[in-house]
């Protein structure tokens, strides 16, 4: 009964995740705005690019609208253009050190607590770095950067929620998750419920969690490498995958901290170095920068024509001040709240974070990592911003949203320019290092997601559920070598799959879904007498359910009903542009024909999901799928009540606060 | 099993136990609010207050900007506030821990 209810849901998630990552592509449409006659009169000098896919939307945010205009010194489109052999050495020799740690690692893993939790042997202070590293994606290290140096200090608000997620980590969860639980989510919230349910459906939240995560991630680091290396997709794809796979099949958990620690180290060098190269450019001095910044005649102009789309500038308006100022990328105030809420509480159900707390020996141990990350964390977001600033005031916004139109490319732009620029040996040293440290940054995240995945099946499934926790130490490193193999071949395929669809729902949708059903999880069991089985798994399925659907009719998902919309207004403006008997550019007819083609293509077509306009507002659900899952927990609690549930809270409690029977709880 | 020999509901009952239950949920729970509702003063003040953010305080840098600061600051507080008081929790613990050994 419980095994097929289980197939019934993980069917249904599966069902879900290949619907959200089955969307096609967003596709930029063109905008009337950069081929209107009015810009062009007020820009004649300049190039209106036509809007085209955005070539790498690793942060989940790329998504720029409007067309970008492109200053006159860079009219040809730029590109990225790595030393093809500086780049290559760096990244065989960060392949080379991880694999080093692996074979190091390979032969200390013997035991399931080795493979899950590194034996616990790992000290706060490495703990604290690999936890940082984990939240140092490609996305936070590329993406928010290239936000900041398009839209200013919207950019910098995005650093917040990382950053502030310690702390609800570092009061609530981190210490009591370390006394009351061994490995993964499945066993903090098994002890006093019963453990079969409960493990299965931790284990479909953990797999749909991770997996979101992990396809987000692969899809952007195949994009990433391409644009990098000039390999094509698949083969950076397969790579990532195949050394993923490498690290956690052979190294276990101890690989993969140790893989996280390195890249932490050489991630934080990078950015420092480049912070300070950015700053003293400015002399040192915070407020020459700024002043800079704001007096920028490129960042004015950026603002002016790409963000705001005044054609005629607004007299007295001082638009590199508005730079400074919230609203030119979040506008919509609920969703900035919403995503506060995911990120808040997301980030401490996130199972490959979660995970992290077993490595250390004991609370004190995990309580310190989460100190030390939240410092190393801070003083990345911060430098992040110094750098992001940096590449608005030093490389212009229009080159780089011409070269990346979400800015993804900014930091390896902004290096190459620190190191002397295009083709000098410091630039391309300087832009080869950012380039294989990005390459560290994907390797490290995407193998604590497999790991994190794979214990989830082996450990809670297969080893919990199937063998009813028999398993000798021999045959449960096995199966959990076999599922991480298995996780990662599907990552691959996946990530194959989703070359051309949009990923970039799935982060929100990741974090949604950890907010919304694990963390109320975790906490009432943790923290309230009655909470007992029905709680938790109405908590985890109504808290992922809804997520996931909420993001299935937000504005997300690519709705070809409004692609086809702004096709027609550049048709129509371009058109009535033709009847005046003004002669068409050539990329006014390139925009032309390309928004006919699109209007073809995508009227009267629908989402995924049979809509034609989202009926969500929001991109993120968790203000309203956290209190449906923390009503589904409260509600299925009380209406089961359970005895057993009730009277063993004393030794859960005793457990979380003392960390009394710890030995207890993570011998085998 | 070390868990075996503790009698769980007796440790509940002792009263050291649940000096530091007490202390332990009012620190934590208390900083945990205080904490969030100043995080979330920031999409909130953003949103509906944008002009707020737009004050000019030092140079051409803002309150928006200086707010997002404050963030780092109140969370570095709170970090190393607990770090100090969690080890007065630690003693508590271990002194409970050898009561009831």
């Amino acid at each position: 009964m419980v095994k097929r209810t289980l197939v019934a849901i993980s069917l249904m998630l599966a069902a879900a995740t290949a619907t959200v990552a089955a969307e096609p592509a967003k596709q930029a449409p063109a905008t009337p705005a950069a081929s209107t006659p009015a810009a062009q009169a007020a820009a004649p000098a300049q190039t209106a690019q036509a809007a085209t896919p955005s070539a790498a939307a690793i942060t989940a945010k790329a998504l720029v609208p409007g067309a970008a205009v492109a200053p006159a010194k860079a009219a040809a489109p730029a590109k990225v253009k790595p030393n093809r052999a500086i780049t290559m050495t760096m990244f065989l020799a960060i392949i080379g050190v991880t694999i080093c740690v692996v074979v190091w690692a390979a032969k200390r893993t013997t035991s399931a607590a080795d493979f899950y939790a590194a034996g616990g042997g790992i000290t706060g202070f490495q703990n604290g770095w690999a936890i940082a590293g984990d939240y140092m994606s490609a996305a936070s290290f590329l993406g928010m950067s290239g936000l900041i140096s398009l839209y200013g200090i919207d950019g910098f608000m995005y650093a917040v929620g990382p950053m502030f997620s310690f702390i609800a980590i570092l009061l609530v969860v981190a210490e009591p998750c370390r006394n009351a639980g061994r490995y993964t989510l499945g066993d903090i919230l098994s002890f006093r419920a019963a453990p079969r349910t409960v493990r299965g459906v931790a284990a479909i939240s953990t797999v749909t969690v991770s997996l979101f995560y992990l396809i987000a991630q692969m899809v952007g680091a195949g994009k990433l490498m391409q644009v990098l290396l000039d390999i094509p997709y698949r083969v950076s794809v397969i790579g990532v995958g195949v050394l993923m796979v490498g690290y956690v099949v052979f190294g276990g958990m101890k690989a993969t901290t140790w893989v996280q620690i390195i890249k932490a180290g050489l991630l934080m060098s990078g950015t420092v170095l480049l912070a300070i190269l950015v700053m003293a450019k400015a002399g040192m001095n915070p407020f020459r920068f700024f002043d800079a910044v704001v007096n920028s005649q490129f960042i004015q102009e950026h603002v002016r024509m790409n963000v705001l789309k005044d054609a005629v500038p607004k007299p007295g308006f001082h638009y590199g001040q508005r730079f400074m100022e919230p609203g030119l990328f979040l506008k919509n105030p609920l969703d900035q709240i919403s995503l506060g809420i995911a990120w808040a509480l997301g980030a401490a159900g996130l199972p490959h974070i979660l995970m992290r707390f077993f490595t250390v020996p004991n609370a004190q141990q995990a309580r310190k990592s989460i100190v030390i990350a939240l410092f190393i964390n801070s003083t990345f977001f911060f430098l992040i911003n110094l750098i992001g600033f940096g590449a608005a005031l030093y490389l212009t916004p229009q080159l780089i949203s011409s070269v990346d139109k979400g800015g993804n490319m900014a930091t390896l732009l902004l290096a190459q320019q620190m190191g002397g620029g295009a083709g000098s040996i410091g630039g391309d040293l300087f832009l080869a290092f950012i380039c294989a440290v990005a390459f560290a940054t994907i390797l490290a995240v995407v193998s604590g997601l497999v790991l994190a995945a794979s214990a989830a099946i082996a450990h809670d499934v297969y080893v919990n559920i199937i063998k009813n926790g028999q398993a000798d130490q021999h045959t449960q490193v096995r199966t959990a070598k076999i599922t991480s193999l298995c996780v990662g071949i599907i990552a691959i395929c996946l990530g194959l799959a989703a070359e051309k669809e949009n990923v970039v729902a799935l982060v929100a949708l990741a974090f949604a879904v950890a907010a919304s059903g694990n963390f109320p999880a975790i906490m009432l069991s943790l923290f309230w007498k009655r909470f007992n089985t029905a709680g938790i798994v109405g908590a985890i399925v109504v808290g992922t359910v809804s997520a996931i659907g909420l993001v299935l009719v937000s504005p997300n998902m690519t709705y070809p009903q409004k692609i086809a919309d702004d096709a027609k207004k550049v048709i129509v403006a371009l058109e009535k542009k033709q009847a005046t008997g003004a002669v068409l550019t050539e990329k006014d007819v390139t925009a032309l024909d390309k928004a006919r083609a699109d209007f073809k293509k995508n009227e009267g077509g629908t989402s995924m999901v049979g809509l034609k306009a989202p009926l969500f507002p929001l991109k993120n659900p968790a203000i309203v799928s956290l209190p449906l899952g923390l009503f589904a927990a409260v509600f299925g609690a009380l209406a089961f009540r359970n005895r057993r549930a009730e009277d063993m809270f004393d030794e859960v409690e005793v457990r979380q606060i003392t960390g009394l029977g710890i030995s207890g709880a993570s011998d085998h | 099993m070390a868990g075996a020999t503790i009698n769980w509901s007796e440790v509940a009952q002792h009263p050291k136990y649940i000096e530091l239950k007490n202390r332990k949920r009012n620190f934590l729970f208390g900083w945990w609010i205080a904490a969030s509702i100043y995080y979330f003063m920031l999409p909130i003040l953003a949103g509906y207050a944008p002009d707020l953010f737009k004050v000019k305080v030092v140079g051409v840098i803002n309150f928006g900007y200086l707010f997002i600061l404050s963030q780092f600051v109140v969370a570095f507080f709170v970090a190393i506030y607990y770090t100090r008081v969690a080890n007065d929790f630690d003693r508590l613990t271990n002194e409970l821990v050898k009561a009831v050994q």
